[in-house]
């Protein structure tokens, strides 16, 4: 027998390495004539359970643990990456990466390196149980709750699938410039699919919450109850819905994660990487108005208890709260070290990375539309004819700035009213266009589901956006009517 | 880089774990062993932008314990660590519900024959890093002398060598080694904010099967500048032609519907179809893990079950849904060798050519949309409804007039598997899921 259901890691010091192991290794990387070299060491525990038929199908353990080593030489990156700690697999591994510059001459005296232990000037976590310290018991009574509520809101709710997951990421980031911190970063997550049917019609909802915060956050911020009954809701809201129309309409986005637009028409494309190879349509708008002064971005990883925040980036920089658009204005982008360096910007804190085996590149964290000034019924009085986005699924977006989001539920606006809810349907606009047509900001600024993953270039990284209330003189819904 | 020859360590590190896990107390136990290594080179405007040359290993395990389920992964193969995750998984399976379909599949009766599926190629391994940034500096150079070409995403040269080793405790232990590498180029066209974007690329396991550099080039270059001044278009109903890249997505979203995960849980609007008409007799798909050098080729799934070649709409009856072991139990079917875990995955999930070229399609086509690009999600399983942004040429009178942009595309799947009017030729096998142009007579096209 099991006597108990905590899991049984020893946490002190996952990685085996000395300080002196790793400065050998930013010495070695640095032996070819490199400019910068850091070393990104993770171990992280990945742990997820999941229901549907009733039963607790599932339960998951992962571990990830491995440690990246980054040479930079002007815009150049060497990049190698082990998970065995090995010297010889260190030593292999800090040569593959310093070969990316290539001067012949290898350097043989030592760096002066002394390395700085620092300490986060934040903690962004909001953990009162943590729950990758916390018995299975307390997760799978939080799965069922939120499974049996879904499965109970209505006949119509045929089947429901809970999903619920964790992890606990330690992070110890060094370079050649004498940095050196480690951080720990706690996430949950609960979300439920429900499935209604109805005469041979069948819709599926969705919902969830988590974020970096504690297994308390079930219990004082979002029950699994209520998750379970916005997914089912969901679901029996479209059984009725009609199909979306076709053709250009005002939109109104609902508050929270309708913030999805301004990830995808902005968020990436103020991202460092694509502003210094001038591929983003914004490379040079830095100062310029590109858009309606109703507007103001930030992006802010320092933000307690979201999905997207952070103490430490990583390649070792505090983050910063950074005003992308001000009224209007483009005032800053999101920079890693290697943009920052090369367009001579000061860091803001953006570089992340999905794993070790990856490096990092600007990234967004939380990103909201600030607050304006008008109500959301003013904003829906306003419109007489038009599209009410009420939930999104997720969005794309190209360098050259064209755009698209699915919405998953929405409702026509009829004489300033919401009417029929109106099932999936794809919005399309471009950037700067779409910038310049926000009529109306709504006061209520939220967050939007904490359930959201963002990809680039193939690495996903938890965020979460947020927006008020808002409104689009004129948008594209790809619908069939 | 290594030899082909058989890896002892990680086959006897498996079969170790295989027998801790039932001396531990698991009913059965099943450990995967993963080893690889990835070079990846990324050139932009002539330089190295990024240089990746890496080795890891990665284990997945899953137990059973009194037909209940749980599983672990980790990249960290220590065997203090790969114990302890043993000894949690039967802890944890002790906590949940029996589940009377959980376990691992009965023993094979045979064996697929591992060298007849070409998936390794020497020359992949022996390629020295200078030859592999060459290649990418080269397509990119080529492509850059074209004066319609503005910036460059870059081009990349990826190769990867990948050994597999299975275990369980049935009695099934196997192994295969693999190869792939692939030339990718990413261009931009335009001036000013009217900006146009593309990217081509060519992947295969064996490098003499990989495309060019200078075809590469050509094929991203005449991609990128065919989208340059879009226009707008009213919103209207016209025939879709899509071409293979996106002939592949929708298949992609087919697989999804047919993947046997989601018919037991009735996820799927193809759920309780089998056996019936649900395409018109134009459309044939076939699912196939045995074809030689193929991308999507295995001589086994992540369950040790044999692949196979798998009928899935025979002129355009559903024929078979793609099961791994778990689904396969759930529905009364057998398991189609597209086990991935949990979840299924496809091998080699292709529609099969017709017989027109994509220049005859377009020629038959008074007014549509040929479909060149999509982007956004918008896909739904459960109804078949399909709503994505497009970009395009518009064709009129059987020929290319204009391009356009900030268009989207909605319909349904299983309306469009019954009014496909023409499936080219032009069947090319560059990623596991692939399907030459088609023509579909009508989809809801949104513009202005």
């Amino acid at each position: 027998m099991i006597e108990k259901t905590k899991m049984v890691f020893p946490c002190n010091n996952h990685f085996r390495l000395r300080t002196s192991d790793l400065k050998q290794a930013l010495e070695l990387a640095l032996s070819r004539g490199g400019e910068f070299a850091d070393i990104f060491l993770e171990h992280r525990i990945t742990r997820s359970i999941l229901m549907e038929e009733d039963i607790i199908k599932e339960t998951s353990e992962n571990i990830i643990l491995g440690l990246g080593i980054r040479v930079i030489k002007k815009d150049q990156t060497g990049y190698a990456y082990t998970n065995d700690f090995s010297e010889s697999k260190i030593k292999f591994a800090a040569e593959a990466a310093a070969a990316i510059a290539s001067s012949t001459e290898v350097k043989t005296s030592p760096l002066k390196l002394k390395l700085r232990p620092i300490k986060p000037k934040k903690e962004v976590a909001v953990v009162k149980s943590l729950a990758t310290s916390s018995e299975l018991q307390k997760k799978l009574e939080i799965v069922q709750k939120a499974y049996n509520s879904a499965l109970k809101f209505d006949p119509v709710i045929k089947k429901v699938q809970v999903a619920y997951g964790e992890s606990s990421q330690q992070v110890w980031i060094v370079n050649s410039e004498g940095l050196s911190i480690k951080d720990t970063r706690p996430m949950v997550k609960l979300v439920v699919q429900a499935i209604a049917e109805k005469n041979g019609r069948r819709e599926s909802g969705f919902y969830g919450g988590g974020g970096r915060v504690g297994l308390e956050f079930f219990s004082n911020q979002m029950i699994p109850e209520e998750i379970g009954q916005e997914a089912a809701k969901e679901a029996y809201l479209l059984l009725e819905a009609i199909e979306p129309p076709a053709g250009e309409y005002p939109v109104i986005l609902a508050p929270g994660h309708s913030g999805v637009l301004v990830h995808e028409a902005v968020g990436h494309l103020l991202e460092g990487d694509f502003i210094r190879k001038k591929t983003s349509i914004f490379w040079n708008k830095l100062e310029k108005q590109v858009g309606s002064e109703q507007i103001t971005i930030y992006d802010d990883p320092t933000i307690p208890g979201l999905r997207g925040s952070y103490n430490v980036d990583d390649e070792g920089t505090l983050p910063e709260k950074t005003l992308l658009i001000e009224r209007g204005k483009v005032k800053g982008f999101l920079q890693d070290r290697l943009s920052a360096r090369w367009m001579k910007k000061i860091l803001n804190g953006h570089g992340r990375r999905q794993d070790f085996t990856y490096w990092p590149v600007p990234r967004m964290s939380n990103t909201y539309i600030d607050r304006g000034e008008y109500s959301a019924d003013e904003i829906i009085h306003s419109v007489s004819k038009g599209f009410y986005v009420s939930r999104l699924s997720g969005g794309q977006v190209e360098d050259s700035g064209k755009f698209t989001f699915s919405v998953t539920l929405g409702f026509m606006i009829e004489d300033g009213r919401l009417t029929r809810p109106v099932k999936q349907a794809t919005l399309i606009g471009t950037n700067l266009d779409i910038l310049q047509k926000v009529e109306m900001v709504g006061s209520d600024l939220e967050f939007g589901l904490q359930t959201g993953t963002c990809n680039k270039e193939g690495q996903d990284v938890p965020v979460s956006e947020g927006c008020p209330t808002m409104k689009i003189s004129r948008m594209t819904i790809g619908g069939v009517r | 880089m290594k030899s082909e020859t058989s890896n002892n360590n990680l086959r006897q590190l498996a079969e170790r774990l295989v027998q801790y896990g039932k001396k531990q107390g698991a009913d059965e136990i099943e450990v995967t062993l993963y080893d690889g290594l990835e070079f990846n080179v990324d050139v932009r405007l002539g330089k190295i932008e990024n240089l990746v040359e890496a080795g890891s290993k990665f284990c997945v395990l899953r137990v059973f314990k009194d037909k209940r389920a749980a599983s672990a992964s980790s990249s960290d193969l220590g065997i203090s660590t790969l114990q302890t995750l043993i000894k949690n998984a039967i802890g944890r399976a002790l906590l949940t519900q029996p589940d009377e379909y959980a376990g691992l599949p009965a023993p094979a009766l045979f064996k697929v024959d591992y060298n007849s599926l070409k998936l390794y190629d020497p020359e992949v391994a022996r390629m020295k890093p200078r030859e592999k940034i060459k290649l990418a500096q080269t397509a990119e150079k080529i492509a850059l002398e074209d004066k319609r070409i503005t910036n460059s995403f870059g081009a990349s040269f990826l190769t990867n060598e990948f050994r597999t080793v299975l275990a369980n405790s049935n009695g099934f232990t196997g192994e295969y080694l693999q190869t792939y590498c692939s030339l990718s180029l990413g261009l931009q066209a335009g001036q000013g904010d009217n900006l146009v974007e593309d990217y081509w690329f060519s992947s295969k396991r064996h490098l003499k099967d990989l495309a060019s550099p200078e075809e590469v080039a050509r094929k991203t270059v005449q991609r990128t500048v065919r989208h340059l001044n879009p226009q707008k278009i009213k919103t209207q109903n016209v025939p879709v032609i899509f071409e293979p890249t996106m002939t592949s997505w929708l298949l992609a979203f087919l697989f999804s519907c047919v993947s046997g995960m989601a018919v037991y849980q009735k996820t799927t609007f193809l759920t309780d179809r089998l056996g019936q008409k649900i395409g018109n007799d134009l459309i044939s798909v076939i699912d196939d893990g045995l074809l030689p050098a193929r991308l999507g080729s295995r001589p086994f799934d992540s369950e040790g079950v044999p692949t196979q070649r798998t009928v899935v709409i025979e002129r355009g009856v559903l024929k078979n849904y793609l099961c791994n072991t778990y689904a396969a139990r759930k529905l009364n079917l057998v398991s189609t060798g597209n086990g991935d875990g949990n979840s299924v995955v496809p091998n080699n999930f292709y529609l099969e050519a017709g017989t027109a070229s994509p220049e005859e399609i377009i020629k038959s086509t008074e007014k549509g949309l040929w479909l060149t690009k999509a982007i956004g999600q918008g896909l739904n399983p459960v109804t078949g409804d399909i709503s994505r942004g497009a970009f395009g040429l518009w064709i009129e009178d059987g020929e290319i007039a204009y391009p356009v942009s900030e268009i989207t595309i909605a319909g349904n799947l299983g309306e469009i598997l019954t009014s496909i009017e023409a499936i080219g030729n032009d069947l090319e096998f560059e990623s596991s899921i692939c399907g030459p142009t088609i023509k579909v007579a009508e989809m809801t096209v949104s513009g202005i």
